[in-house]
């Protein structure tokens, strides 16, 4: 078993969000500021891990035929089950979640690797897959929060971060940037970047 | 003997036994945490009461203790604004007859609530402070800001025994959100209205 390797190519290699184009939706929506995007970015990581803990050690008794809704369920299971408990002992961090407990269910990201992986791989494996693939869904959506909220607020984690001189001078935050399709725009960038880099990432296209 | 794990039997237990599995870690769950998370709810009532009030250093853990210290009276309004054990209006009146009111409304996503203050003139608002259930973080989530809650410190709501409407400067791509604020407040306030008249 190859830890280092399960834990490190979903970083970049086979990045959930910038190669596999997975849990778009979730990016958008909670990028506008960093700490929510810290949150969500912890909360998937551990579902994920546990999902394919769990789907991997039963992944032998599954009948093939209605596995995708037991894995729905177990992954529905384990967030609802989550979020009672942050509820009764962290209710702050619940607070800052209660948003998002929808979208963790409905995460591509965790239905993608219990397919492709967990059915497939030991359950010790599955859950540094699990990890692995959370990581690198988390990094992304740091990455775009960064931007998102230094370029649109001005601060970062609620710190003012752009000093008060500058707008005294005529800076202006860019509005722009708090709206959902500007999280595209910098996924997108994120990629370009990544794919100019690494020539052997890019699809080939047919050739004229 | 070995299962066949396709078949129809072994899918129909399979997913029985799942279902009740599932049903009861759940059941199980939710009667275990209730006490703790209802205790965690009336802790953060309390604080948003004493803070619209203007008690200072209100945190989760001194908040039952300094709310049975500091709040004179809880009473029910009817729609008449009298006070009647019937009544379906709650207020809290904290040491200086400053009155702590809840609001309720919908912000754009989902419901949005808060409480606010009126000063002892029965005039205006003390302070206010929000919360929501799902609004978007950054826009409509900065309902919750200290920034955009100290604006209604000291709004006047009454001039001349005439009602005069808080108005709500709406936060940059929150438009929605920001008038749901102005309507809770302002429907609220009307609510309330005789209340403070006949005070």
């Amino acid at each position: 078993m190859n830890v280092k390797k399960l834990i490190v190519e979903p970083l970049h290699k086979t990045n959930p969000v910038t190669v596999l184009v997975l849990g778009i939706c979730s990016c958008l929506a909670v990028t506008a500021q960093l700490k929510p995007a810290l949150v969500m970015g912890a909360s998937v990581t551990v579902v994920t891990m546990l999902s394919n803990f769990i789907i991997s050690l039963l992944r032998k008794g599954i009948p093939n035929r209605i596995r995708i809704i037991v894995q729905l369920v177990v992954v529905a299971t384990l967030v609802i089950l989550i979020d009672q408990f942050l509820k009764a002992f962290a209710y702050e961090v619940s607070k800052q979640l209660s948003v998002y407990v929808g979208l963790i269910i409905t995460n591509c990201i965790i239905m993608g690797r219990l397919e492709a992986f967990a059915l497939s791989h030991g359950p010790w494996e599955s859950a540094l897959d699990g990890l692995g693939n959370g990581l690198g869904y988390s990094l992304i959506l740091v990455i775009v929060a960064f931007f998102r909220e230094l370029l649109g607020s001005g601060t970062l984690l609620g710190y003012q971060i752009v000093p008060q001189s500058f707008y005294e001078l005529g800076y202006l935050n860019n509005g722009l940037m708090i709206l959902p399709p500007m999280a595209l725009v910098v996924v997108g960038v994120i990629i370009w970047i990544q794919r100019t880099r690494h020539p052997e990432m890019q699809e080939t296209t047919h050739k004229h | 003997m070995k299962r066949d794990i396709n078949s129809r039997d072994y899918i129909f237990m399979y997913s029985t036994v799942l279902i009740v599995v599932v049903a009861v870690l759940l059941t199980v769950a939710a009667l275990w945490l209730q006490p703790y998370q209802q205790r965690n709810k009336d802790n953060e009532r309390c604080v948003n009461i004493l803070k619209a009030a203007g008690i200072p250093d209100v945190n989760t853990e001194n908040a039952q203790q300094l709310f049975e210290q500091h709040c004179k009276a809880s009473l029910l309004l009817n729609e008449k604004g009298e006070v009647s054990t019937e009544g379906s209006f709650p207020l809290y009146v904290i040491d200086n007859l400053t009155t702590v009111i809840p609001m309720q409304g919908n912000g754009l996503w989902g419901p949005i609530w808060g409480y606010i203050a009126i000063g002892p003139d029965g005039n205006t608002v003390v302070d206010a402070n929000f919360s929501h259930k799902s609004e978007t973080p950054g826009l409509g989530g900065e309902i919750t800001t200290e920034k955009f809650q100290r604006q209604f410190r000291g709004c006047p709501f009454r001039k001349n025994n005439c009602y005069s409407p808080i108005e709500v400067d709406a936060i940059t791509g929150a438009t929605k959100t920001s008038k749901g604020v102005e309507e809770m407040i302002n429907k609220t306030l009307l609510l309330y209205l005789p209340y403070f008249e006949k005070r």
